[in-house]
């Protein structure tokens, strides 16, 4: 990770901030981290009060600063980019958040137990957020995680040089101060699982599992040697650096898609010693749903954009990927997306060798979803609640996050998290008040 | 380095190709970093002042802090310096190998004695090591030794029989430094004058405390557990130093030159210190803060401004503000107006619509859908604040607009 502000570059910057009198940044934080409160608070100098506003408002504050694509989202409204460019907000969250680590400072502390037992399926950002929200009202939240680590695509899917395991490992530690258990190599994946979590008492589940199934254009050849989805990928990555440098150097790399995983997968194939990586996308950059800073990362670190292409197979030679098939493409009317839908150039096939093609076109839920019966799973996967992320309707189980979203942005999974820990103690707390009036 | 035949002054006597000087303090605390500052391009030097040595001098560790306002480094300065540290003869070597090396430069020796003999002896060793110019520091304010520094500023009457010894020492023209830490800086000027001074400097440092530490409780520079009330100088003062140099200008019966100091870092407060009466100018902080490279870009802005508004030369401009400097009752009150804004160019920020709220007349309203202020003329006090605030700055997109016959505005009460 690149390093953060010191102090004198935060304060400069918070004082570039205009303090606005309807602060548009705040209604831009789908995680409702209320950057207009903290950034005032780091200008008056009261920092402990600003990583409260944070930590508070998002136990994931410090991963979101660094991780979230803030000019789409606080930073896209920021009047400042009237006078000259947006205040750095996520530099700023990302500085109050370490000052805070720094200092031994923990705004949170949990709230005097109230005997509900609430299970959380998936240790992701909204698995956490929602298990910290209920910690802090008392709750007992237990986790449940089908890796070894928690932090689900914060933990495998997001390379180092975005955001390092002791980063991470230092904001799941505010989780664990809450007295929020994990249970790790657990799955809960099966109708008989969730069933279980009843008969051990738990009152409600909050199904959190993320979007971890990547497309292929290529099912065939999806186990073969010289094509890996990009999630694979980073995962290996995380986990074995020399390995994978060994297996990389002097290699050609394409990635196939044009969003962060591309980015990332094609940013750690380049930093692994990849000879030449491009990636290949079949519209034009402005398009590329990547966040323009993973993509300026990516033009910075040498790797090639190949645009206006569509791969439409890959060259198997000897059980083998060596390379892909591709046509040009131009762009036509917009599709129901909104960007303008990429048409096939007549005579334009070509092959592009390559010694590993990275898959990177999309996540969804895993098709194990399905397995919970007790759950309605809708278009791409995607499992239906209805606004107070209720996910059945006779019983206790929510859902949030990209299991509900398809993938998506970390601060929309802790929002869904906080909405679904609100929910739960809504119902609960509420049932409770019947008890006690029998 | 470049000459400036407009900036090209007399002062007490003595030609200096420009006004600005190296005030008395650790910039100009030996001959070697003096001379560099001539290269540099000042004008002349204040030495570091010179004792009798009969005290050894130790300076506090630390000597100074800064005062920092949000990220904007030393806008003041916090100090505990002593006068010179080192040996007369040293000092008195150091002058004469300026005037020998550099000998259209001015070099004006800061003395400060204990006794009248001390004061007199000071005075001819200058003379005799070549100073063109004395200073007396009646106005350091850290000297604990009653009759000493800021202490003979207060006890006026030294002030007076100090300067007048040391006129009778030499035929030297003499400064008389003195301190803004007093209740009216022309009296004590009024016994300079009686001694004999041919001039005034001002100002000293201001007697502050920039801050306090809050885990050891300690007032800023910490010498070892303890702090002072000590000298404060920098930006943050130079409002107190053009105060001080109008006032001694307009006293009529005064009528002594002054060299102006306080805050100067730019040609724009060279200027200033100019307009309200100063003949020549002398600078620390900003070398501090800088070095000695500042002093270009002072001469070539002052040279600039006298060339856009047709002045051969500087003395034309010294004291032209004095006149429209007057007690608030002179002030023609039948003139009154309003913020005008011009909204094309707001950013949408609302900050103008807060502090008119909190700290005005309520005439700002606000509208949530176009992010806008809402101006209601009608209750605008005219007070400006709103255009404090404003980031749309450089031009001002607020600015003060006169409205004849404006009616009075008076609050209602609150109910």
């Amino acid at each position: 990770m690149e390093p953060g502000l010191t102090m004198n570059q935060a304060l400069a910057e918070a004082s570039r901030c205009l303090l606005c009198h309807d602060a548009p940044c705040a209604a831009g934080c789908p995680a409702s981290t209320a950057p207009d409160l903290f950034i005032r608070k780091l200008r008056f100098r009261n920092l402990k009060g600003a990583a409260k506003v944070i930590k508070e408002r998002n136990i994931m504050g410090g991963v979101c600063a660094v991780v979230c694509p803030t000019c789409s989202l606080c930073a896209q409204g920021c009047t400042a980019a009237g006078l000259d460019e947006p205040i750095a907000i996520g530099a700023l969250q990302r500085f109050i958040v370490e000052h805070a680590w720094n200092i031994g400072f923990n705004p949170l502390e949990a709230g005097e137990p109230n005997g509900h037992r609430v299970a959380i399926v998936g240790s992701g950002p909204a698995g956490l957020a929602c298990a910290a929200d209920l910690a802090k009202a008392g709750y007992s939240a237990v986790i449940f995680e089908k890796q070894a680590a928690a932090g689900g695509m914060l933990q495998y899917g997001i390379p180092n040089h975005r955001l390092s395991r002791e980063f991470l490992e230092r904001e799941l530690e505010d989780v664990r101060a809450l007295g929020v258990k994990f249970r790790l190599d657990t799955a809960v994946e099966s109708q008989a699982d969730l069933d279980r979590l009843g008969a051990d008492g738990f009152e409600a589940v909050f199904v959190a599992t993320g979007a971890w199934h990547c497309a292929t254009l290529n099912v065939a050849h999806r186990d073969g040697s010289g094509l890996v989805d990009g999630l694979t990928f980073l995962m290996e990555a995380k986990e074995d650096k020399d390995e994978l440098r060994a297996g990389l150097t002097g290699k050609e790399v394409l990635v196939v898609g044009g969003g962060d995983t591309a980015m990332d997968a094609a940013v750690t194939a380049k930093r692994a010693g990849a000879r030449d990586v491009s990636i290949v996308y079949r519209r034009s950059f402005v398009e590329m749903p990547g966040s323009p800073g993973e993509k300026r990362l990516a033009m910075d670190d040498g790797v090639h954009f190949v645009i206006l292409t569509q791969p439409v197979d890959y060259v198997i030679t000897d059980g083998k990927v060596t390379g892909a098939r591709v046509v040009r493409t131009r762009l036509g009317d917009p599709d129901a997306s909104g960007r303008r839908r990429p048409e096939n150039l007549p005579d334009t096939e070509h092959t592009i060798a390559a010694d590993l093609i990275i898959e990177a076109i999309g996540l969804e839920p895993a098709p194990t979803i399905r397995h919970l019966d007790a759950l309605t799973i809708g278009d791409g996967e995607r499992i239906q609640v209805n606004e107070d992320m209720r996910a059945s309707a006779d019983l206790p189980i929510y859902a949030g996050g990209d299991a509900v979203r398809g993938a998506s942005i970390v601060a929309k999974a802790v929002r869904d998290g906080k909405a679904a820990a609100a929910a739960i103690r809504r119902d609960l707390e509420g049932e409770l008040k019947k008890e006690l009036g029998r | 380095m470049t000459q400036y035949k407009r900036l090209e002054t007399t002062f007490l006597g003595v030609k200096f190709e420009n006004p600005v000087m190296l005030s008395s303090s650790p910039v100009s605390n030996t001959g070697e970093m003096v001379g560099r500052s001539f290269d540099a391009g000042f004008g002349g030097v204040v030495f570091k002042t010179i004792g009798a040595g009969k005290e050894k001098i130790i300076h506090p560790g630390p000597r100074m802090a800064g005062y920092d306002y949000h990220a904007d480094r030393l806008v003041g300065l916090q100090n505990v310096e002593q006068i010179s540290d080192r040996p007369m003869a040293d000092n008195l070597a150091d002058l004469a190998y300026l005037k020998k090396n550099w000998p259209t430069k001015v070099v004006v020796s800061s003395i400060m004695g204990f006794t009248k003999q001390e004061w007199r002896d000071l005075a001819k060793a200058s003379e005799d090591a070549g100073a063109d110019m004395l200073e007396l520091n009646f106005s350091c304010p850290h000297m604990t030794v009653e009759g000493s520094g800021m202490k003979v500023s207060h006890a006026q009457a030294l002030v007076g029989e100090f300067t007048a010894e040391v006129k009778n020492a030499t035929g030297l023209p003499v400064l008389a430094k003195l301190t803004p830490n007093i209740t009216d800086i022309t009296e004590t000027a009024r016994f300079a004058k009686e001694g004999g001074a041919d001039g005034l400097t001002a100002i000293n440092t201001v007697q502050a405390l920039s801050g306090i530490g809050l885990d050891d409780l300690t007032p800023r520079p910490n010498v070892a557990g303890k702090g002072a009330m000590s000298g404060y100088s920098g930006p943050a003062v130079k409002p107190i130093g053009l105060r001080c140099i109008s006032q001694l200008a307009q006293a009529g019966d005064l009528g002594l030159p002054l060299s102006g100091c306080g805050g100067i870092e730019t040609w724009i407060d060279a200027i200033e210190y100019l307009l309200v009466g100063s003949g020549t100018l002398q600078i620390t902080t900003g070398v501090i803060h800088y070095g000695y490279r500042i002093i270009e870009d002072i001469l070539e802005g002052m040279d600039f401004y006298l060339a856009d508004r047709g002045v051969d030369s500087l003395d034309d401009i010294v004291g032209k503000a004095l006149p429209n400097i007057v007690p608030t009752d002179q002030f023609d009150l039948t003139s009154q107006g309003v913020a005008d804004y011009d909204l094309d160019r707001c950013v949408g920020c609302g900050q103008c619509h807060i502090v008119c709220h909190d700290a005005a007349g309520q005439c700002l309203g606000w509208d949530e859908t176009q992010r806008r202020p809402v101006m209601h003329e009608d209750k605008c006090l005219g007070c400006m604040i709103c255009s404090f605030v404003c980031p749309v700055a450089s031009p001002p997109m607020i600015q003060y607009r006169v409205v004849p016959g404006k009616p009075e505005i008076l609050p209602p009460v609150s109910r």
